[in-house]
């Protein structure tokens, strides 16, 4: 697929680099010019501002199902955005026409998103595909969520649960404008809260960086997950024990799942993006066959 | 009986003194001048003979990397000194510039390196992270090893046009521009803003290098507690 570079920017990030440019040369007029120090410093590319008309953005799938790999001046996973016309925390969005259809697509930052981190750390299978149904720990404000939304598409359904009420607003407020995303605003301790609201799912994923996490993700599954269902869970060593080495945390984590009936199947750790972060994915009940292996 | 005889004036004896003729020797040594003398040379009689055992039994192939990275002025070791060294160019900014000014240029400097960093996620680099699997037995690891997907991009950029991809390099020299400079300017703001605590009120001194727990690059002061009130 080859379209045009769309002119859709995040609110957020409108114009940064073209409004820095403009200004430089007339305030080098006065008199502190002698102390920029640093100058502008090479390598600004031809044009200003980004992805503007006329770059050519090539995008092309991902290993993974429904995650995308946008390459133009920029260098982005992206997925589809469900909802055209809009970002969700102001990351830039891209348009690419393909076959006279426009279609929109959004950048997942991996420096705001543990599961991005993961999927670009080289991680084989996250589970999470279109129709997927997934059950979301530690939504926070809908980031991460929003993806996920994009990349299990209108057939899939995502409960997103947070605790928090203040970033629950803008999770309610996201999930407003996606008919897949269904906001929980509880406690994930106690999923007997909204066992009403919930059903099957067939991947957890968890970011809840508690000590206790291993536990609450244990609760959730023996409600929600089916048998042989998945989970992903993102582990920040530092939230669980900051004394012992990262290593040592993740491989304690890994255990405390393990006694619970689940079976993990591989572990990455967020090294650029995040740090002393590990990503760990596999099997709730697992059936006695071992996993399928992804195709590359 | 002591008592009385103690009442009883006795002879003072005085102490002998230096005879004219040998005065120039200097005083008299009396015993316990001796004793001190005598220690004295003992200890560094020692010492000479623990060092000559030691030049004897020297390793002559004994070697540590401070020996080349470090000298001795003087016949006295001098450390490295871990001062950071700032350029002219930083220097000047430091003498000239006021330091909100310069935190203002670092935190505008910051939210352009996240701008760059959201849209620049390195896909054709060579991951620096670690990926591990879990298997129960001898079976599942031979049949993990057989299908490893890891370390392989996960695209290309071939099929791009060559402005395209010269866009993008010049992207990440950007990014990578910025980085340098962000470092450079925080730095340049802690050692700014230390500085003026420095002068600042309250009586303080620098600490030496053996009353630090965790060494540090930078000189660390102690501030004398006072009383508020």
């Amino acid at each position: 697929m080859r379209g045009r570079g769309g002119g859709g920017r995040g609110g957020r990030d409108g114009g940064g680099r073209g409004r820095g440019r403009g200004r430089g040369g007339g305030r080098d007029g006065g008199g502190r010019s002698g102390g920029r120090g640093f100058g502008r410093g090479g390598g600004r590319g031809g044009r200003g501002g980004g992805m503007k008309g006329g770059a050519k953005v090539s995008l092309e799938p991902h290993r993974h199902e429904g995650i995308f790999i946008a390459k133009a001046k920029d260098d982005a996973l992206v997925t589809r955005n469900l909802v055209p016309g809009e970002s969700v925390y102001g990351e830039k969005r891209i348009t690419v026409e393909a076959d006279g259809e426009k279609v929109e697509y959004r950048v997942w930052n991996p420096f705001r998103s543990k599961l991005a981190a993961a999927v670009l750390g080289g991680v084989d299978n996250i589970w999470i595909k279109p129709g997927s149904r997934v059950l979301y720990l530690g939504a926070a404000s809908g980031t991460t969520v929003s993806h996920v939304s994009d990349v299990i598409g209108p057939t899939g359904i995502v409960y997103a649960v947070e605790f928090s009420h203040r970033c629950g607003r803008d999770l309610v407020n996201m999930a407003k404008k996606r008919t897949n995303v269904i906001p929980i605003i509880e406690d994930a301790r106690h999923p007997a809260r909204y066992r009403m609201l919930v059903g099957m799912v067939d991947v957890i994923f968890a970011d809840v960086a508690q000590p206790d996490q291993a536990r609450i993700i244990a609760l959730n599954a023996h409600s929600f997950l089916k048998a042989d269902g998945k989970f992903v869970m993102s582990i920040k060593a530092n939230c669980i024990d900051s004394t012992a080495p990262p290593e040592a945390v993740f491989a304690q984590e890994v255990a405390k799942l393990q006694q619970e009936k689940f079976k993990p199947y591989e572990q990455v750790t967020l090294e650029p993006f995040e740090r002393d972060h590990a990503c760990v994915v596999g099997a709730y009940r697992a059936s006695k066959k071992p996993k399928a292996p992804s195709a590359a | 009986m002591a008592s009385l005889r103690n009442a009883v004036r006795r002879r003072e004896h005085k102490e002998r003194s230096q005879p004219s003729e040998r005065a120039r020797f200097g005083l008299l040594e009396k015993h316990k001048d001796y004793v001190l003398r005598a220690k004295d040379f003992h200890r560094k009689e020692k010492t000479i003979q623990t060092l000559q055992e030691k030049a004897l039994t020297k390793n002559p192939d004994e070697f540590y990397h401070r020996m080349i990275s470090t000298k001795t002025v003087n016949g006295v070791h001098r450390p490295k000194s871990l001062a950071k060294q700032y350029t002219q160019e930083e220097l000047l900014l430091m003498k000239t510039q006021d330091v909100k000014y310069i935190l203002c240029k670092a935190q505008s400097e910051q939210k352009k390196v996240d701008r760059l960093q959201a849209v620049l996620h390195g896909l054709d680099k060579a991951r620096e992270n670690q990926h591990s699997y879990f298997a129960e037995n001898g079976d599942e690891v031979n049949e993990m090893r057989g299908n490893l997907t890891n370390g392989e991009a996960p695209s290309s950029s071939s099929d791009l046009p060559l402005e395209v991809n010269r866009d993008r390099e010049a992207a990440y020299n950007e990014l990578a521009q910025r980085k340098e400079r962000l470092e450079k300017l925080k730095s340049m703001v802690i050692t700014m803003s230390m500085q003026k605590e420095i002068m600042g009120k309250g009586r303080k001194r620098k600490m030496k290098s053996d009353e630090l727990v965790t060494p540090s690059s930078m000189p660390v002061f102690k501030w004398r507690n006072e009383r508020k009130k």
